[in-house]
């Protein structure tokens, strides 16, 4: 039975100090959907007896197959909360009854674009750390990008019952346990802190930690024992939470509270948290696991848990279930949790807004977005694109940041091009319908204000994957998102049926739509190309090709890597090209980008759109360049935005200003197809020395001119020793000791490294961390899963560029076969070009 | 003349530099005997042809390779002819050497063409051209065995097969023809062959010869015409090199299998397994045409029938779908000539169908044909591997298909943005040619935010905006006045005191 009507939801709305948006992140495996149901199956819309068993929030037919989450789901939900627990909200609310706009993200590294995209809409996380694996490589990339967006975290340590039913711990080795996990996620909020999220490190004893069990559907913070112990102790609850964690003792004979681990006899003295928090659930355990179900009756009894006859019947973990969700309700208490700590949108948005918006911060849409006003102009993020049953359509995900979205009214869709004043990327339109997203349904609601998550209807087309929504003429975009994973893994699609090509194009374009980090594009050779962050991400991105977007039987080459091409010294000597008419020399030079430079780049924090001196300022005092050079940066490429430069180092050449465009559009040209393999290049500075030019404009013309710069620069990359980067992914591998020696032979076999290798204090696991070159990468986890007997699981996620020993230019080395073979495929000559035939001769 | 210098050469090197002669040419080979010569120049053909045809003055086009030979052919032929008959040998033509270039012999008045050495077959717009192929050997009993072998091996035998061959092996194709037909015929498959003819002319009746079946020469699909009993998917079997006549003869027959017999390697192989990726890389640059606003129209041609209409019906198509096109006459293309056209996305190439595929690779933008630009144009691009390079048929059929997308047109909304396959992303495309979109503005000058005048809606003017150097910088007061200094003279080619 639903709890609620969406008319409550709707009149909730329109309080946003009573929103909580929340994105539920965590490393796969780690139990986020099975936690989600607990919050769900509390705001009945599934049974509490299915809650943990159902994931309801894994929508797609291959997320139950598999077990994994692929794609992010967003559900909204009513609460009501005791008036009790309003007292410890310390932000401002308006009654007891809350919404929760609750986003399940996907675990698993391959889909961390979902999880970007879901966190951009929320203000708050539950981070979801498995007891035993503890904080693994996507606990933190998760936290960072949390951080990032200025997202306050809470977290829930799971699977509790497995390190009391697998692995029999002690009490005190479980608050161990509990303490160095709390404590590596607080290294890393500490490491990411943005200084205006304030302090948002995690402890027990402020509530913003819990402990439980999403499978058995259990779980509790210490403000639920505070609660409990503080009446009987006499102490204030917020007082009591303190005692119950960290070094504070118990002693019950002389009933007094310590902070020494012995009493004053030297005996020692059991922790408070061990004694009032763990004793309890560790004896129900015990009962109940050795069926001593008498003791356990008169236990529960005393908790005030109340079994039903037909309950009382159950024997062992079914049993156990029972008791502990009537003990301890995992939905209480993350409600609780999450509704005391995370932020509304009305005190999230205050802080969040300069992260979020593009624009001067005194505007009229950014005043909106700060007071998260409902009657401001509209300002929505539409974050990604979900399918809609209607083949080919889509929702517009996205949270209202200001103003109120409605059916009707024209609003001014603005893409991720946009420029405010510009016509480009630019749509006016209305919006056809405005509807909740209910998980597996939706809910048409009459309109939506500030503060919430919605799904719209009717602009699918005009928007790609993001998109701002504005009322405001004025309006600037709201920035993009940066992803933490890269489309580094491609394969050449092609149909079955020449036929079908259409609707392979048409495909194509859903696909793009409906996954916020693939790519699809034609290359030179006319095959369509998709490339995704993985070999699971490409394989769901084609599968979902296949049967929904394009529907048509497709041709999957084995998979492909996207090399970088760069240089690895400066030029030997000056590279000379002459125009076609003889008439015009360009002298250039090239030589390797510091990689932290072409880093900062790609990261957009030295960008094409600074101020050209507070960039030259920036280049001079991090990346020692001369300022002089660093002011004449004539362009960034490819694509006007990529990690290579264009640099003017020319001494008074007339008419130079006049050729700058024409060299601009060649060094895109070259800049996007590198000399080597046709790849595209990165990291490599081009300078222009000397140019001398024909006297008449007419001969110095781009045509003239750009065949002429695209072949220099060639020259000068073929001169200043070339080389390929590989992309190579950070794996890592979580086992037992056993496997140990499986995972090495697997990665030694794949030019692996492994740089470190840890045991996990307490658990008889080890965390193997290596790198892995992605080319090697395929096919990797089977082999492992073979190695180890399936007992290792890797997580690869893509980490840097790395450059590739040998160079292309020696015959028969590994590299030039590996150049001759993207060349065979591309369809090129397999040799690459002779040094003549770009380098001309004075 | 002026003085070769560092800087700019002399424009000597012109006279001086070598021609690139394709190899797999036609020239005969060397120290034919006199009337070895003239059998391989078929010089009695022609001269009959020419002095029964009543030609007063007739123009010898050779291509670069055969140009040695133009003199011994001028005076074998002018030996046979009366003597108030004029011929002229033209060579160096304007576009590819392989079309009559009736421009050229328009200029000397001329009243037929004899065309010599390879041949696109390129129906003609203005005179009669006769043509010489010239005489390759070839083994025809080697070739009948292989073909035939190469089709047996390939799986499923069909009921027809076409012959079709290289000019240059005209002479032998009877006798192929034969040996095959012997062959084939023993295991019931039908052979067709239409002969390619040694002369067309766009008036008079010869044309018959092209239309002895009986279709109308405006429906012809192809400029050396299959059977018309033959249907797509009939095997091929081809005799000739590897040149670009066979490429477009792969792209246009996609569905029929293509076996090619080289007589100069004596091979035979299967062809068609490349027609593929062929389309493919048509298709990619397709998609790049798909996302241009701004067309230039090439004309690389000023024989080929229909080339004018043609050129209106894309102006047309064009406008229609609000892309700006401009038209250039460019002749023979190269990469620096296409680049001084910086504003123009994607190039549209009107010229003779073995001249109309350019690899753009070197070239800056993107280069199409019209069957292509075509299908760009079309809101759901569909290609179902077709490709038509014949300008009437592609005229033929577009009066077919602009009827129903002019159906299709009020449908969609027109802002709707496009899914580029280059970028992978969407791509709002320009809309230029539109009157008054806003109420009372019309193209007119328009202030712009900076307060500099600007042309609304014009492409010309937007480029010229997202330029960098705009032209002559006014620094007013900011140079002192320098001193008047002796000028250079001379024209652009090379000034008298260059340096």
């Amino acid at each position: 039975m639903v709890n609620f009507t969406v008319d409550q939801i709707r009149a909730l709305m329109d309080k946003p100090t009573n929103i909580r948006n929340m994105s539920v992140i965590a490393h796969v495996d780690h139990g986020k959907s099975t936690l989600t149901d607990s919050l769900v199956s509390k705001a009945g819309i599934i049974a509490a007896a299915k809650a943990g068993d159902m994931r309801f929030t894994d929508t797609r037919e291959d997320e139950k197959e598999r077990g994994i989450t692929i794609k992010s789901t967003a559900i909204s939900m009513y609460f009501e909360v005791d008036k009790e627990e309003l007292s410890a909200i310390k932000q401002q609310t308006d009654g007891n009854e809350f919404l929760i706009n609750l986003i399940d993200s996907p675990g698993h590294v391959d889909f961390s674009s979902e999880v970007t995209a879901a966190l951009r809409v929320t203000d708050g996380a539950l981070v979801v750390v498995d007891c035993v694996e503890g904080v693994c490589v996507q606990t933190e990339t998760v936290l960072r990008q949390s951080l990032g967006e200025r997202i306050k975290p809470v977290v829930i340590i799971n699977k509790v019952d497995r390190a009391l039913l697998e692995l029999q711990v002690s009490k005190e080795d479980l608050y161990q346990s509990f303490s160095r996990t709390i404590e590596s996620v607080n290294v890393i909020i500490s490491t990411y802190l943005d200084a205006a999220l304030g302090d948002v490190q995690v402890y027990p004893e402020k509530g913003t930690v819990a402990f439980g069990s999403g499978l058995h559907g259990w779980a509790f913070t210490l403000r639920q024992f505070a609660a409990r112990y503080g009446k009987k102790f006499g102490v204030d609850r917020e007082k009591m939470m303190g005692k119950l964690w960290g070094d504070n003792f118990f002693n019950p004979a002389t009933r007094k509270w310590s902070t020494k681990s012995t009493d004053a006899d030297g005996k020692p003295l059991e922790r408070a948290f061990n004694m009032f928090v763990l004793d309890p659930i560790f004896k129900i355990f015990e009962c109940t696991m050795n069926f001593q179900k008498e003791k356990l009756f008169s236990m529960i009894e005393k908790l005030d848990v109340k079994l039903t006859s037909d309950e009382r019947d159950l024997e062992g973990k079914a049993l156990l279930k029972v008791v502990m969700r009537k003990f301890l309700p995992a939905g209480d208490s993350l409600l609780e949790m999450i509704v005391i700590n995370l932020p509304s949108p009305r005190t999230a948005q205050r802080y969040r807004v300069e992260t979020l918006y593009e624009g001067p911060l005194d505007d009229e849409s950014a005043i909106g977005i700060r007071d998260c006003d409902p009657k401001a102009p509209l300002v929505c993020y539409i974050s990604k694109m979900v399918p809609t049953s209607d083949k080919g359509r889509f929702y517009a995900f996205g949270r209202i940041f200001s103003g109120t979205i409605r059916s009707g009214p024209k609003i001014r869709i603005q893409g991720p091009n946009y420029q405010p004043g510009k016509k480009e990327d630019l749509f006016v339109k209305s919006v056809q319908r405005t509807v909740l997203m209910m998980g597996r349904y939706v809910e048409p609601i009459e309109d939506c204000p500030a503060g919430n998550i919605v799904g719209l209807v009717g602009i699918d087309q005009f928007l790609l994957k993001t998109g701002t929504l504005t009322t405001s003429e004025t309006a600037h975009n709201m920035k993009v998102m940066k992803f933490s994973v890269s489309p580094v893994v491609q394969v050449a699609v092609e149909v079955k049926n020449a036929a079908d090509l259409p609707k392979l194009v048409e495909g194509l374009k859903r696909l793009s739509k409906s996954d916020p980090c693939v790519l699809a594009w034609i290359a030179d050779t006319g095959e369509h190309i998709v490339a995704g962050a993985g070999e699971l991400h490409l394989e769901i991105c084609l599968k979902d090709l296949q049967e929904d977007h394009a529907g048509v039987p497709l041709k999957i080459s084995d998979p492909v890597v996207g090399y970088r091409e760069t240089v690895k010294a400066e030029s030997s000597i000056v590279a000379l090209s002459k125009s076609q008419n003889k008439h015009n020399r360009l002298y250039t030079k090239a030589m390797p980008l510091a990689e932290e430079l072409t880093q900062a780049i790609e990261n957009g924090k030295i960008n094409p759109r600074d101020d050209f001196k507070v960039r030259a300022r920036v280049l001079a005092d991090e990346y020692g360049w001369d300022v002089t050079d660093a002011r004449k940066i004539w362009c960034f490429g490819p694509d006007t935005t990529g990690p290579n430069l264009l640099v003017d180092v020319t001494k008074g050449v007339q008419y130079l200003n006049e050729i700058k465009d024409s060299c601009v559009a060649a060094f895109q040209w070259a800049t996007k197809e590198g000399v080597c393999a046709e790849e595209i290049m990165r990291g490599v500075r081009v300078n222009v020395l000397d140019v001398t030019l024909h006297t008449d404009a007419i001969h110095r013309g781009g045509g003239q001119i750009i065949p002429t710069m695209r072949r220099s620069t060639y020259a000068a990359c073929m001169l200043a020793d070339p080389s390929l980067q590989e992309p190579v992914y950070l794996v890592e591998i979580q086992c037992p000791e056993n496997a140990i020696g499986g995972i090495y032979s697997c990665l030694n076999k794949r030019r692996g490294q492994v740089f470190s290798e840890e045991q996990r204090p307490g658990t008889p696991m080890f965390t193997v961390k290596a790198y892995l070159p992605v080319m090697e990468s395929f096919g990797f986890n089977g082999d492992l899963r073979q190695a180890t007997g399936g007992q290792a699981f890797p997580q690869s996620v893509f980490d840097h560029w790395e450059l590739m020993n040998g160079s292309p230019l020696e015959k028969g080395s590994k590299l030039e076969e590996l150049v001759k073979s993207i060349r065979t495929r591309k369809g090129l000559k397999p040799d690459i070009p002779p040094l003549d035939s770009f380098y001309d001769k004075l | 003349m002026a003085e070769a210098s560092a800087f700019s050469a002399s424009g000597e090197d012109v006279t001086h530099r070598p021609v690139e002669v394709d190899e797999a040419g036609l020239a005969p080979p060397r120290g034919l005997s006199p009337s070895e010569f003239d059998e391989f120049y078929d010089i009695d053909r022609i001269a009959h042809e020419v002095s029964s045809g009543g030609y007063k003055r007739t123009a010898l086009q050779f291509p670069d390779e055969l140009l040695p030979d133009s003199v011994p052919i001028y005076r074998a032929l002018k030996r046979r002819l009366e003597t108030d008959r004029e011929l002229y040998v033209l060579a160096d033509t304007s576009y590819g050497s392989c079309c009559a270039d009736e421009v050229a012999a328009q200029h000397v008045d001329a009243e037929a063409i004899v065309h010599y050495g390879h041949a696109c077959m390129s129906k003609t717009y203005r005179m009669p051209v006769l043509y010489v192929f010239g005489k390759k050997p070839a083994d025809v009993q080697d070739a009948a065995e292989q073909l035939v072998w190469s089709l047996k091996s390939s799986g499923d035998l069909p009921k027809r097969v076409v012959f079709r061959h290289y000019v240059a092996y005209t002479h032998t194709a009877e006798s192929i023809l034969g040996a095959l037909r012997r062959m084939l015929s023993t295991i019931d498959i039908e052979v067709l062959y239409e002969a390619i003819p040694h002369c067309l002319d766009p008036t008079s009746s010869k044309l018959s010869l092209l239309t002895s079946n009986g279709l109308d020469p405006q429906l012809r699909p192809e400029h050396v015409p299959i059977p018309s009993q033959s249907n797509e998917s009939d095997p091929i079997l081809y005799v000739g090199p590897e040149n670009l006549g066979l490429t477009n003869l792969l792209l246009t027959h996609s569905s029929a299998p293509i076996h090619r017999y080289d007589p100069a390697s004596r091979t035979c192989q299967l062809e068609s397994t490349r027609t593929n990726k062929l389309l493919m890389r048509r298709y990619a640059v397709v998609q790049r045409a798909r996302d241009a606003d701004v067309f230039g129209i090439l004309v690389g041609t000023l024989g080929v029938a229909s080339y004018l209409p043609l050129i209106k019906h894309l102006r047309q198509t064009l406008a229609r779908a609000h892309k700006k096109s401009y038209t250039i006459a460019v002749g023979k293309l190269n990469p620096a000539k296409l680049a001084n056209f910086a504003e123009v996305e994607c190039f549209v190439l009107v010229a003779c169908p073995e001249n109309s595929l350019i690899d753009a690779k070197d070239f800056y933008r993107p280069i199409v044909t019209p069957f292509e630009l075509q299908i760009a144009l079309q809101f759901e691009p569909t290609w179902n591997g077709k490709y038509v390079l014949d300008f009437e048929r592609l005229l033929f059929e577009n009066a077919a298909l602009s009827s129903s997308e002019d159906h299709m047109e009020g449908k969609r909304d027109v802002d709707e943005p496009a899914f580029s396959l280059i970028t992978g992303k969407y791509r709002h495309a320009k809309r230029y040619g539109i009157e008054g979109t806003d109420a009372g503005v019309g193209n007119g000058l328009v202030r712009s935010e900076a307060g500099a005048l600007v042309m609304k809606n014009s492409a010309a003017a937007e480029f010229f905006q997202s330029r960098t150097y705009k032209g002559l910088d006014v620094r007013a007061g900011m140079d002192a006045p320098s001193v008047l200094e002796q000028g250079r003279s001379g024209i652009a080619r090379g000034y008298t005191d260059d340096h």
